[in-house]
């Protein structure tokens, strides 16, 4: 196992998962902005930031992750998106970290929606 | 007639691997029962699959084969032992899915032993598939372990909020819940060093349960403070900027939400709190808030923020969730006080509120100095339109003024919304919210400062409300905090 990853699928999966991340958290500080400064959701925002860096750091530098934007808008949708690609990244090929960041991904999934 | 299972041993791991997936996305509270009763199952499975597989070959380089599986294998031993002597939880039903997982790897195992696994093969696509075996195994038991762990928070949660007036026989699961938890964040952080390739902490044989509350708290933040400062003088980058100022602005929003707990339990004098300190910590997570918009600007989804710094942030914040959060919102001042001493917690806070003044400093000069900030040049153009519109209204242009018909940007990096130097009123609009910045820490330190002092009448056990008025009013001249929060600019 490697650091990141060069698997053509698994780049693309992965880059999907971070773009997704990505927007999640940036969906979650607008609405954390929103409520006021003493709301919970800037730590929301935190941890799923800090997943989205993690999965950039298991891809190849310089990975395209332009383009559209994804569909979902809200962010629970968004983070079980991510939560159902990254359950197709194969461990045992993947980038070292990846069951670390597929843990993370499912515990955002889960303080979301509790 | 059942049809002998004709799978290989990579399929079987497969199947292993997909199915603690999904028991990981479904675990819940009311599984965890279950989940504790059969979680020994899957391990002892796990590794006696293990030692079927070959041994590595005389010399190869992995300092924790082996090691780690035994001290797993141990430790699961230890909580088997500890749930027969607690009877907690119990005779029941088994967990299915980990059930099947267990079955699987014991099918792996019988299908490896018939094979010949005393044979040690040479062939280095062998021995990558052995090594691949391994890692799957290993990456099964992480996985299993955080959804066992997972489960049994969330029950001991669900106990804990239905326990009033129930026995103790019928509130037994939270304390031996709890240990249960604290046994499995072990073996979860011993298997994720395996999956995480950390080898240094497993073959160096460190005690690998962390603390956990009140001093996972303090340690968390001390490293914040370390690692933010370490990054930012060799890598200062807008990834790194923007991964700080978010993480210094949850620093303010959980201080607020914990020393307002305090402030409701007697541990923190609830006047000076509300009057001086909760408006300053609201002034200054956001003035970290619009900083770290400001940064964020200037990068890129694919930019890639420091490993150290990712890892600091991420262990903050879950020691912050762990004393201040629950499910969705934060917790109760009861709940937040059965957990932690919110006075030794607030002693901490006011340290890391302290330290905070020094973060800002430093990417206040970032801001000032840095000669080599960049962004995208979409985003500088019109943020330096931004920033110069506003400069326009609030004064008269003067000698050297700008004015809003300077192209800050070329067209063509326009275009191709190329990474540019970042323009001059973009760094004069990061300046401004830098000393904003700076000017409300500065204030959250001062208003801060009676924290160092204990409240008198202090409850001296968690969770206690207070039985007298709450409080005194600190020592010594008040801080010089009244200034009005200046706003930062749009």
């Amino acid at each position: 196992m490697t650091n990141t990853t060069n698997e053509p699928d698994q780049v693309d999966t992965l880059a999907a998962v971070a773009k997704l991340l990505h927007h999640a958290a940036f969906r979650a500080w607008e609405q954390a902005q929103a409520a006021g400064p003493r709301s919970p959701l800037h730590l929301l925002g935190l941890g799923i930031h800090v997943a989205s860096c993690q999965a950039v750091s298991m891809l190849p530098a310089g990975t395209d992750l332009g383009g559209y934007p994804p569909t979902q808008d809200d962010v629970e949708q968004l983070l079980r998106a991510a939560a159902e690609l990254a359950q197709d990244i194969p461990f045992w090929h993947g980038p070292v970290g990846i069951s670390i960041l597929v843990a993370a991904i499912c515990d955002l999934v889960r303080e979301v929606s509790a | 007639v059942n049809t002998p299972d004709q799978r290989s041993v990579g399929e079987l791991l497969l199947d292993a691997d997909y199915t603690i997936r999904q028991v990981l996305m479904d675990a819940a509270g009311h599984d965890a029962p279950a989940m504790l009763r059969t979680w020994g199952e899957v391990v002892q499975s796990a590794a006696e699959l293990w030692a079927t597989l070959p041994p590595p070959l005389e010399g190869a380089p992995s300092p924790i084969d082996g090691a780690t599986m035994a001290r797993l294998e141990a430790m699961s031993q230890g909580m088997h032992h500890t749930q027969v002597r607690q009877g907690w939880p119990g005779n029941g039903p088994a967990h299915e899915p980990l059930l099947h997982v267990a079955e699987t790897f014991t099918r792996a195992g019988d299908l490896v032993s018939a094979r010949g696994g005393h044979i040690r093969p040479v062939d280095p696509a062998v021995r990558a598939d052995l090594d691949a075996a391994r890692v799957r195994i290993m990456h099964t038991l992480y996985l299993g372990a955080h959804s066992v762990s997972v489960a049994t928070q969330q029950h001991v949660a669900d106990v804990q909020a239905s326990s009033r007036g129930k026995s103790d026989r019928q509130t037994r699961g939270v304390p031996r819940g709890q240990d249960a938890v604290h046994r499995l964040a072990a073996f979860e952080q011993l298997a994720g060093a395996y999956v995480g390739n950390r080898f240094a902490l497993v073959g160096g044989g460190e005690q690998v349960r962390g603390p956990a509350g009140t001093q996972r708290l303090q340690q968390a933040l001390v490293d914040w403070d370390l690692q933010a400062h370490r990054t930012l003088a060799t890598a200062p980058t807008p990834a790194n900027l923007h991964l700080a100022s978010r993480t210094q602005a949850v620093i303010a929003t959980t201080s607020a939400s914990i020393l307002r707990a305090g402030a409701a339990t007697g541990h923190v004098d609830p006047e000076a709190y509300e009057q001086r300190l909760a408006p300053t910590l609201d002034a200054t997570q956001q003035a970290w808030t619009h900083v770290a918009g400001r940064w964020a600007e200037m990068t890129s989804p694919a930019d890639r923020t420091d490993t150290g710094l990712v890892h600091a942030a991420g262990e903050l914040r879950a020691a912050l969730r762990e004393v201040a959060h629950d499910k969705t919102t934060w917790a109760s001042p009861q709940v937040m006080a059965g957990r932690v001493d919110l006075g030794e917690v607030a002693q901490h806070l006011q340290q890391a509120l302290s330290a905070s003044v020094d973060v800002a400093a430093v990417v206040r000069d970032v801001a000032a100095h840095d000669p080599n900030l960049t962004g995208p040049a979409r985003a500088m153009s019109h943020r330096a339109m931004s920033h110069r519109a506003n400069a326009d209204i609030d004064q008269t242009a003067g000698p050297g003024h700008h004015g809003a018909d300077v192209a800050w940007v070329s067209p063509l990096d326009i275009l191709a919304n190329r990474i540019v130097p970042i323009p001059e009123p973009v760094r004069a609009g990061l300046v401004d919210a830098t000393d904003t910045l700076v000017h409300s820490a500065s204030n959250a330190m001062s208003a801060a400062a009676f924290l160092d002092h204990p409240t008198q009448d202090r409850p001296t056990t968690h969770g206690q409300e207070p039985a007298t008025s709450l409080g005194r009013r600190p020592e010594g001249p008040t801080p010089k905090t009244q200034e009005a929060p200046r706003a930062p600019h749009p």
